[in-house]
Order: structure tokens, then sequence, then C-alpha cells
């Protein structure tokens, strides 16, 4: 909790900044992945954010609404985008060519403690659309691979079909820095080289864990985390350090427009990034 | 923006046309709409009707006769999109307001007597989301010239609309009306669904309904605090069973059930 | 802090003076209503016969409501209007609009209501500062207004019956003269525009009509709640029964949080026009006791029952603020238990948690019910 936040004096912090869509395509049939970069060639460079942080996106006439970044701190200039087709503003998204011009503000939200999580074992699981933010904080453990100990990743989709990332991910099982472990919930191709089963199917096959030295990125749909927790409780991973992030509805990012209110914390200021203990300590999380 | 334009129809139920005439009554912004798209059918509008695939249909009015219904059945085959247009093709308005099958068929009798339907044979009136899907609904009595253009707007751009949730109260409060409820009055305001900009409370009058109820509209409570406040049953039940459609009926039926 | 002594008398030609430097803004009484004695419940007759009133721009200083309880509405509306654009917008840009921005002098805040601005002012300032808010509160100058408490206030269970901050001027209306506190240099400079109408020197007599002012007013108050153990029972009782009882009864209005002082959540709408006129960014008061308040894209809905929405309204008022600044952010206005058609106001719930008998139509409704 309590990220760092920056208060410009004298800007409005709620204008959006023109950003063109670089590249975009189809993940699976309803995600699309967005390659963006702000307009202003030292705001794209400028731009400075934690995995784990999101920011909010403005389509002309649509509205705006908050996503998290998929892309890695550790590559700036481009900011990725991950996402689902859900409601008003990702509707219009997805039918912006490329090249088209949105408006970007952020990075919000406290992401995750890197620099805690420095010389740790980082086990990461998620699922489905989990990835979204997880993805920032895999390739940022990979770009700056000596830092940490054992990365783990668990990825659990429905179908084969909806394998966000799938060809990343299969050419990352290549890697021996990192334990690579894939799982859909049913094979309909009967082509599948990976297990089936939920993801925490996968808890058995992994190598011991150290849970002291260990730090869980839960990120997934809600009815997820009840299981995974149980998991990584039963590793005594401690509570402080299974890290999850969450999803709430978003109109401003910045603590004002009170959508986003937990108990007493606020979503977009005091999250989206929370530890288990959060979630005992506030009830109402998930 | 898509070069082509929209093909729009304006279609005419059951209802009494207000709806349709409140897009006539946009005067200044009359031209922007038929430039912007393609009115293909309008019949309150121009002569030159052409039935064909449209993207998206506005609906108005309810369901009460056969043709009606084939006639609805067919819109929705070749519309992209359905918006039920006005309170009636959304809840099914006033005509729809009988508790049951029994008290329809007793007051059509008693209205029509022995009369043979050559023309169409009538059926309980009901909202059109009763015979086909409904993709967005724009309440009103009719429906609010500022929610309808904002929708037509978002619609045109191929966003889909945000409508009001909201109950009357909300803007009501905006309005800084004082409660015509706290006062005593018999005033629907939080069952009633927002947009109209609380013009009834405005002046004083109390909400009766017309843009029909909320999601979550609290019934119950209501009914209870009305008669707290010492109104009739009837008073309530005429008051609320005004625009709330089947809606109302349902609501009712089970608390005649409780009773028993 | 200096205190000045203004005659009756001379009160509208000082306010002749101020007005020539910005909009003067003050309450006034409201149209309207039955009258009292055709109301059947004598709870909300004896509402109705109470004259109501609202922030209104003043031309004609013998309109102003001196002797005023609470306004209709906060004068949050004067900072944050109820509805109004945050920008222009084209392909190109998004063009802030601060339109809604003018010099204003508001006079008759209430202390409830000076206080109701400083937990705003954290509201909208932590973090991230919220220029629309600030700005409009920049530039209004508060000149406060002492009052009288109804049997609704509850201010002194808040201590927010006093106010040391937060305002430019404080006017403490007794009989036969004003006492005028100066709070700011800006309320300074409005004293210098017409300094003959002001004494500083107050005799013993004069402090001891304050004084005793001070007393009679503290000894009016009919309606106390005991802030200190609600954080506590907010936690204890998270799961008691009366939640859910008071969701039932509940309306689902939102009109507590439009008329409450420190509710600032708000909704934001994107609207396009016909031809080539900019789209605007509408921002516009929005409550946490709405169905779509907690709703997310795709439909999902974090607080679908009504009884979880009202307890997070209850955990911001009694709990939330309290956590971070020591306070709750509930400033004993009355507002909620002039406004709630079905009595969920911060009266009957702090009863219900401290598990004292509720005296509200919620309670009635869900014995009623469940019968």
């Amino acid at each position: 909790m309590n990220g760092q936040h920056k208060c410009l004096a004298d800007s409005n912090p709620f204008t959006p900044e023109p950003a063109r869509i670089i590249r975009s395509y189809h993940l699976t049939a309803d995600v699309k992945f967005f390659q963006v970069r702000f307009i202003d060639v030292e705001r794209a460079l400028s731009f400075q954010y934690k995995a784990g942080q999101f920011a909010m996106v403005s389509i002309l006439g649509a509205g705006e609404a908050p996503f998290c970044l998929s892309s890695t701190p550790s590559r700036p200039g481009l900011l990725e985008f991950c996402i689902r087709k859900m409601g008003t503003v990702t509707n219009a998204l997805f039918r912006l060519p490329e090249n088209a011009l949105i408006g970007l503000r952020g990075p919000y939200g406290n992401g995750f403690p890197v620099e805690e999580m420095t010389g740790k074992d980082i086990l990461i699981i998620m699922g489905g659309m989990g990835v979204a933010p997880l993805r920032s904080v895999l390739l940022y453990c990979l770009d700056n691979r000596d830092w940490f100990g054992r990365v783990v990743l668990l990825y659990g989709a429905k179908r084969p079909a909806e394998m966000i990332f799938r060809e990343e991910f299969f050419s990352l099982k290549t890697r021996t820095d990192l334990e690579c472990h894939l799982t859909v919930d049913a094979d309909d191709t009967g082509q599948w080289p990976e297990r089936t089963g939920v993801v925490t199917t996968l808890f058995p096959s992994l190598k011991k864990v150290d849970p002291e030295n260990t730090y869980a990125l839960v990120c997934g749909p809600p009815v997820m985390y009840k299981f995974v927790i149980k998991e990584l409780i039963k590793l005594n991973i401690p509570k402080n350090q299974i890290l999850m992030t969450l999803e709430r509805r978003m109109k401003c990012g910045i603590g004002k427009c009170g959508h986003c209110a937990i108990d007493y914390i606020y979503t977009c200021l005091d999250g989206p990034v929370f530890t288990y203990w959060d979630v005992l300590h506030m009830k109402e999380l998930i | 923006m898509a070069q082509d334009k929209l093909k729009i129809g304006v279609y005419e139920l059951t209802g009494c046309a207000g709806d349709a005439l409140l897009i006539v009554d946009c005067e200044e912004e009359l031209v922007p709409i038929f430039t912007a798209a393609d009115i293909e059918v309008f019949l309150m509008a121009k002569s030159d009707n052409r039935h064909g695939d449209l993207d998206l249909a506005l609906v108005e009015g309810s369901v009460s006769t056969e043709k009606e219904k084939e006639e609805l059945l067919d819109i929705r085959r070749r519309s992209k999109i359905v918006v039920a247009f006005g309170n009636c093709a959304c809840v099914g308005g006033i005509q729809a307001a009988f508790l049951d099958k029994k008290n329809w068929e007793k007051n059509l009798k008693k209205v029509y007597g022995n009369h043979d339907f050559s023309h169409s044979q009538p059926v309980q009136s009901k909202p059109i989301d009763a015979f086909v899907k409904v993709d967005y609904y724009l309440p009103g009595c009719p429906v609010g010239k500022e929610q309808f253009l904002s929708t037509f707007n978002r619609l045109l751009r191929g966003n889909p609309p945000e409508l009001y949730r909201f109950p009357v109260c909300i803007e009501c409060k905006w309005q800084e009306n004082d409660c015509l409820l706290n006062k005593d009055i018999l005033c629907l305001g939080p069952l009633t669904l927002g947009g109209c900009g609380s013009v009834c409370p405005d002046h004083n009058i109390p909400c009766f309904g017309c843009w029909g109820p909320t999601e979550e509209a609290n019934l119950t409570s209501e009914y209870r605090l009305l008669l707290n406040k010492g109104f009739d049953v009837a008073a309530i039940k005429n008051r609320m069973a005004n625009y709330s459609g089947t809606r109302i009926a349902e609501f009712f039926e089970t608390f005649r059930k409780e009773k028993r | 802090m200096r205190i000045l002594k203004l005659q009756k008398k001379d009160f509208f030609p000082f306010l002749e003076v101020i007005s020539k430097k910005a909009e003067l803004w003050a309450p006034v009484a409201k149209q309207g209503g039955p009258p009292a004695e055709t109301l059947p419940d004598p709870h909300w007759a004896s509402l109705a016969k109470r004259e109501k009133f609202s922030f209104e721009r003043i031309q004609d200083f013998s309109k102003i409501a001196m002797n005023t309880t609470r306004t209709i509405i906060p004068p949050k509306k004067i900072m944050v209007p109820a509805s109004f654009n945050m920008f222009h917008f084209d392909e190109k840009e998004y063009r802030e609009d601060l339109s809604h921005v003018t010099n204003r002098i508001l006079f008759g805040v209430h202390p409830c209501d000076i206080h109701g601005l400083l937990i705003l002012d954290k509201l909208f300032s932590q973090a991230y500062s919220d220029p629309y808010y600030l700005e409009a509160r920049k530039k209004t100058i508060i000149l406060g207004l002492s009052c009288w408490p109804d049997e609704f206030c509850f201010c002194k269970s808040t201590h927010t019956d006093i106010i040391e901050e937060g305002y430019d001027l404080f006017f403490t209306n007794l009989e036969s003269h004003f006492l005028v506190w100066i709070g700011s240099s800006r309320g300074d400079d409005l004293i210098r525009l017409a300094p003959d109408y002001f004494d500083e020197r107050l005799t013993e007599k004069d402090i001891k009509t304050y004084i005793n002012w001070q007393e009679e007013r503290d000894n009016a108050f009919q309606t106390e709640i005991n802030f200190t153990r609600l954080p506590d029972l907010m936690e204890l009782k998270y799961k008691a029964p009366f939640w859910e009882e008071a969701g039932a009864a509940c309306l689902a209005c939102g009109s507590c949080s439009m008329v409450c002082p420190t509710c600032n959540c708000y909704n934001v709408v994107d609207k396009q026009f016909l031809g080539n006129r900019p789209g605007q960014r509408l921002r516009y008061w929005d409550s946490c006791t709405l169905t779509e308040y907690s709703e997310v894209a795709g439909g999902e809905n974090f607080r679908g029952h009504k009884s979880q929405r009202l307890r997070l309204w209850y955990t911001h008022k009694l709990r939330a603020y309290v956590s971070k600044y020591g306070k709750p952010s509930c400033v004993g206005c009355g507002r909620c238990l002039v406004t709630c058609p079905v009595q969920i106001h911060a009266k009957s719930v702090a009863d219900a948690l401290e598990g004292h008998p509720v005296d509200a139509f919620w309670k009635k409704f869900a014995e009623e019910v469940s019968k």
C-alpha cells in the first residue's frame, strides 16, 4: 500500500494526453493487444511506472476507463495493454485502427513492491485475464533476471484458444532460468501439449518452495483466489508476501470519484496491488 | 468516422406516438438528424418508407395485437440494433397495467362486447421485450430529448449509449427541491428512472412514474411507507400501476398471494 | 485572531460595499409545499412546517435568511456543481473547462458546513489536487454565520459546532450586534473596504453577552450521538442483522449522498453532439447507495445488495475518515435526518450500532415485513 503520488500544482491531473496506437492485434477472440506511444516524445520517455500500475485510457466519445499496463518498465517508450472486450470503452477501442489517437493519463496505483521483491524467489500465478498486470512483472523479472532468485510461472486458461500470449509463453518454456507451467481447464482441440486442469493442479509439480524467501503474485478471476491462496498458505508463504491485484470501477484513478472505495481505502491510490493480509484485514476486498 | 450512413427506422406500435413526435420536436437538431443518418422508415415524418434491412430500429409502443407481434418480429429480423423507445415499449405503458389475463379478458369484453376483430386479433398488451431481444431501453413518456439525442449520437458513432440508471430523486436533489415524499405527498420519485430532469417535482408536482421503474425500484418499501403515511391501498396501487406496466402487475400479484 | 463588533444597522451597508467585489450568495427561503396541518404524520408535519433554505445568488439583501437552519444542499454545490463539464474534446485534444469557477462571496455558512468544506479540502487534495474543486474553493470567500440548533442538529457531538479555520470572516449573530471574527488576510481586506462600520473595542458587557449566548446555545442541542465508539462498532457490528433491515427498506434514492456536506463521489460520462460541436466530458454527483456504483464493465457488481452499499456509506462517514484524519467525516448538520424518506440516517444507524432502540421507519418496516 501507499504508492508514491506526485502532485503537479499547476496542471490538471484529469487531462488525457494524446497517444497513438502503434500496433494492435487479437490475442484471442475477445482479447486484443495494444502497443501505444505518447505523441510527445519527451513524455513517452519520461512516463515512468512500476509493474502493476495502471493508466486511464480515453476513447473519443466513448469515455474513459482504467487498464493495467502489461508492458515492463524496463523497456521504456512503448506502453502495452492487454484488453478484453467488455463494455463501452473497450468496444470502441477494439474498433480503432492502428495509428488511431487515444487519450492517456497515469501511471496510477501502487504497483508491485519490486524493491522489496529483489533477491527473492518470485512465484507468479495467473488465470485468464490475470495475465494483463502480471505479464508486466514477469517481463520485468526476466529483463533483470540477476536481481531475483527463482522465477516460477503458473498460468491457467479455460481452453487452448483462450490462452493469452500463448506463443510468448511457449517460447519462454525453453528458458532454463524460468520454470514455466501452463495448463488449460479443458482441451477441446486434442492438440494441447501441456497439462489440463485448473491452475491449482500445477502446485504438486512445483519444486520445493522456500516460503520465507518467496513472493507469490496472484491475479485471475474472482473464483480463483480462494483456491490459490489455500495452496499458498499450505506452502507457508507469509500472508504479506502473497500479492494480488484487483479490479474495481474507477472514474478518476486518483482518489476523487469514490467508485473504487473498499472499506476505508481507495483501490486506485492504495491498490490495485494488495497483500493477502490486507484482504483479511479489510473486508470486501475479494 | 464511418462513411456509410446508418440506416434507421422509427416504428410505432400501440402508444400515443409521443416518442416519435419528440424526434420531430427536436427542431434545431432535425436537419442534422436526417443528414447524419438514412431515415428509412418514419411514418410520422416522411411518405416514402422503405422496409429493408436496418442498422437501428427505434420501436415505440407496446404490442397489443397479433399483427403488431408479427410486425415486431419482422423488425427484429431486419435490424442490427433494436431500441425500446419510450415507456410503452420498455415496460408496456398504461395499457399493460392489468394485473392478470382474466382481468384483461373481462375488461376487453366490457369495452368491446362481442365485437368481431376482423382487422387483427387483440392480445394482452406487453412490452416489446416479451417477444424480441431488445438491445437498449430508452424510457420516458415521452423519452427525454436530451437522452434521445445523446443516445442517437452514441449509436451513430458505434458506441453503446450510457443511459441514466438512477432514480428521479437524484436530479430532484440536484435541483435542490424539498422532498415531496417527506411532505406526505404521494411521490414516486424513488421508484422511477431519472433523466427527465425532475420536471414535475421542480414545479411541486409529485412524480407519477412516467419513466417507468428503476432496475432496483423498492416497491415494497415505498408501498409500506405510503400506507404508513395514511394513503389507502387503492390510491397507491392506481398511482404505481399507471406507468410501471408489467412489473407492477407482478409486484401486486405477489402481494395478493401473500395476503392469502 | 481579531474580533470586531458590527452594529446590525451597518450590516447591509457592509454587504453593499463588499458585494461590488464578487457575486454574493447566501441562504434564502424556498417556497412551496402543502400546509403542515394537512399532514397526518406528526414527524413529517413538523418537518414540513419549517421553511427550507437554499444558497442562491443575492440581488436583494432583505431576502437573506439570517436565522436559518441547514440549507437543503450544502455549500459543496458552489465548489463542484451537481453536474458540470470537465473538458471540451475533439479529435485533437481535451480542453479543460473551468467555467463554473467565478469569484463569489458565500455568506451564511454555518460552522458545520465550514467543517464540511475542510473535509472536502482534504478529500479533493490528498494525493492529487482536483482543480475543479480547488479553483472554485480558492475563488470563494467564506463568510460564516452563527446558528441555533434545531432538534436534528448534532454538531456538538461531532465537535463541529464551533469553527476556528476555513472562513474569511465569521459573524456571530447576537441580539443587538454581530461579533465578527477575521479568519484570513482576505477577510481582513474586506473589513478594510469599510473600516468605519467596525469597532475594535469590545466592552466587558459585550464579552458577557457572547459567553451567555454560547452557553445557551450549548444547552439547546437535543440530539446527541457518541461518535467515539462508532469506529469500533462499525467493525464489531459488520455482520449485524440491522444492516439487512436498513438495506431492505432503503429506497436507493441517493438523497442522503446528495445532501451530505462531505459526500464527494461523482460519475463521468462523455457526450457528443451532432455536427462539429466539440464533445463534453460531464461530471455529476453520484451516490454509493445506487445500484451501478460498484459495477464494473461486464456487469459484475461488487456491492449487489443495498445493505452492503449502506454499510459502505456509513463506513466512510463513521470510520474511514477517522482512521486517516482522526475524526469522523460527519459534521452533524442533520441533513440526512431530515432527508431520508425511510429514516436511515446518522442517528438511527448510530442507535442501531449502539444497540439502542431505533425509532425509524426502516425498523418499523422490518417488523411489518417479518410478520
